[in-house]
């Protein structure tokens, strides 16, 4: 059977907000004369998508993006307040820890209220009891509560019934982040099988390197919306880009309008050619933009720093009495080419700083990461130009070695 | 996905009979899942287990026969044995009472289940009033076995009409407790007036002393008691072996049908926002 597995319309969910105890009496007359509550937090608006059987979704976003309470909803844990859900077939859900166990039961009493709530038969549960406990691996404690069990051990039983239950459509959250490195293998390897035989699988994970691997199609939520929806690559490297770009806060440049008024020399745009990464040795491209509210020629300075800040190396237009191309509407562009970097492998950034035309005042500062790739033993920041001479030799007219 | 209209009709009929057949399932086996861990996890778990069940209400009667019978030397019981007497509203006010105390907070046992898994939320209450009501009826059957063994005077045929009487009792129970376990959620004071407030009702019920006892100016206030009524039929069948059924019966029963359909919707209006309460 093909075609839609899961259609989401327009899902948007508020929580009641109450503050005080009158609020709750007063919450509870609103809800039971049918309407909602007075006072909501919004915590998804009008998410729209459909999944086809096979079809895989990561779902990325910040803590507290809605992200859970999505998943909530379309495990059926909770109805949408606004929208539709639509799932045509049977839903497996790990949600945060644990699938839901009861803390006070067994590992293995647990395994059985598992499957009364999954609907299984007691021959179906029979066949697959011995499946889980071996998937689990958790031996004896199994006759354990699972209170005293660690958050690893919750999610190996969790994932082992999630598993024993071969849903249409698999919702984890969460789940690889726990587990030990040779339990998420095995999870993994589990997936990739459940994949391959067209299964769904719901991802949330903030590891974007397991939405990449496990995933098609990604959603990048938001504050409760769907900030971006597409392929798995694209979502995941705009997610990150917006946390560089968050972490790094006030390095973004500053815009155009707002340096106008300000009156200051401020950094447009900055580009690496190539981007992000470079091979120890090639080239680098530095270029971008820079905004003179006077119409006179600031001063760019280009600045390399090892990632804990360590600098590397700076140049100013001004030290090479470089003139730079106006292209107009008070912009000057600068480009600035390294022939043959010579920075050992490691992470590093690029600054550029906008100054006055005298290159007195310093005003803006736009940064970009910057990988060095390569493997090599030297130590240290640059590659210096050397070479070895025959020991105890003077060599005749010694010169500087090709870097 | 191009599909035949009437073709699809029918598939989608024959889904959805089996998605209700499998529903069913599911609820019943969850309901005998949570029925067994209530009865196991309060009565087995603990040292005394299961006698304490019975030791309760046990230990209540002789008490109350110490201070009836010895202190206050109270008569007027109709030439009736103050034990029997007792014994037959006891169990049932106390099974009533119990359902309501641990079904009104039964659902935060539960809190990790709901905020995980889809399921119906009244499961839960069912389990937990029915494991209760379970365990009172197999003591109040012992007992009057026993005190019937020991020459008091029963009429043990008398279930025959108690047993009903019984089930009328636990529907509205059932529906009185899912309102209030709905409730609870949102508001945590329920289960601390509950208590003084079942206390309060329990001497108001004449369970200790007889209707007629009661003056006549309060008397239609203390009969209007749904409990007291039921207290009345009770002793009519096993203390008086009268087996006739009555009209106000089917009164009772529709009054408890009535609690039952309120209750249940009160809780179905407020449960789809427990997730976020519990």
């Amino acid at each position: 059977m093909t075609g839609t597995l899961l259609r989401l319309d327009g899902v948007g969910k508020d929580y009641a907000k109450v503050e005080s105890r009158g609020g709750r009496l007063r919450l509870v007359y609103d809800l039971l004369r049918g309407h909602g509550a007075a006072h909501v937090f919004r915590a998804l608006d009008d998410v729209s998508f459909t999944l086809a059987r096979g079809e895989s979704l990561g779902i990325v976003g910040e803590n507290g993006a809605g992200k859970s309470t999505l998943l909530k909803i379309i495990a059926g844990v909770m109805p949408p307040t606004r929208g539709t859900v639509e799932v045509n077939g049977r839903v497996g859900a790990l949600l945060e820890l644990g699938s839901g166990f009861h803390p006070e039961y067994s590992g293995e009493a647990n395994i059985e209220l598992a499957a009364a709530l999954l609907g299984l038969t007691p021959s179906e549960i029979a066949q697959k009891r011995d499946g889980i406990i071996e998937f689990a691996d958790l031996g004896d404690h199994l006759r354990d509560p699972i209170k005293h069990y660690s958050s690893g051990m919750v999610v190996r039983l969790g994932f082992a019934i999630a598993t024993a239950l071969a849903p249409d459509i698999l919702i984890t959250d969460e789940v690889l982040a726990v587990g030990d490195e040779s339990f998420q293998k095995k999870c993994i390897a589990w997936m990739e099988r459940y994949l391959a035989s067209g299964g769904t699988l719901l991802l949330c994970s903030h590891s974007m390197y397991h939405v990449q691997k496990l995933c098609a199609r990604a959603m990048w939520i938001r504050d409760g919306c769907v900030a971006r929806y597409g392929g798995a690559a694209e979502v995941t490297q705009a997610y990150l880009a917006y946390h560089e770009e968050k972490s790094e806060g006030r390095r973004a440049p500053i815009p155009q309008q707002q340096a106008a008024a300000a009156g200051v020399y401020a950094i447009q745009s900055l580009d690496l050619t190539p981007h992000e990464i470079v091979a120890q040795g090639d080239a680098l491209v530095v270029r971008g933009q820079v905004y003179s509210p006077d119409g006179r020629m600031p001063v760019v300075l280009i600045g390399l720093v090892r990632a804990d800040g360590t600098p590397v190396y700076g140049v100013a237009t001004d030290m090479d009495r470089v003139t730079l191309a106006g292209v107009g509407g008070g912009r000057f562009a600068f480009a600035l080419e390294f022939p043959a970097l010579a920075l050992l492998p490691g992470k590093y950034f690029v600054r550029a700083h906008a100054l006055d035309p005298e290159g007195v005042r310093l005003f803006d500062n736009v940064e970009r990461p910057l990988t060095v790739s390569g493997v090599t033993r030297e130590l240290g920041l640059v590659r210096l130009p050397h070479r070895w001479t025959d020991a105890g030799v003077p060599a005749a007219g010694e010169r500087a070695g090709i870097g | 996905m191009p599909a035949l209209p009437a073709e699809r009709s029918v598939l989608h009929v024959a889904a959805v009979d089996a998605a209700r057949g499998a529903r069913l399932a599911r609820e019943r086996a969850l309901f005998r899942n949570f029925y067994r861990r209530e009865l196991s996890t309060r009565y087995l778990g603990s040292v005394s287990g299961f006698a304490w069940a019975l030791l309760h209400p046990l230990a209540l009667l002789a008490v109350y026969h110490f201070v009836f019978t010895t202190v206050f030397r109270t008569g007027g019981f109709g030439g009736q044995s103050f034990l029997a007497f007792v014994a037959v509203a006891l169990w049932p006010w106390l099974a009533a009472q119990e359902s309501l105390q641990r079904g009104a907070t039964s659902l935060a046992g539960y809190a990790g289940l709901i905020r995980k898994v889809a399921f119906p939320h009244e499961i839960v209450v069912y389990a937990s009033v029915a494991a209760t009501l379970t365990v009172h009826l197999a003591g109040y059957i012992a007992v009057l076995l026993v005190l019937a063994g020991f020459g008091e005077p029963i009429h043990l045929e008398g279930l025959l009409i108690a047993l009903p009487l019984w089930i009328i009792m636990a529907i509205a129970v059932i529906g009185v407790t899912l309102a209030l376990s709905a409730l609870q959620v949102f508001v945590r004071d329920v289960e601390h007036v509950l208590m003084p407030t079942l206390m309060i009702l329990m001497y108001l019920t004449p369970i200790l002393y007889p209707l007629a006892l009661v003056p006549a100016s309060v008397r239609p206030w203390v009969a209007a008691n749904p409990f007291g009524w039921l207290v009345g039929r009770l002793r009519d069948a096993l203390l008086d072996g009268r087996l006739a059924l009555e009209p106000a019966d089917a009164v009772a029963l529709a009054g408890a049908l009535v609690a039952f359909v309120g209750g249940r919707w009160m809780f179905r209006r407020l449960s789809p926002h427990f997730e976020d309460f519990l």
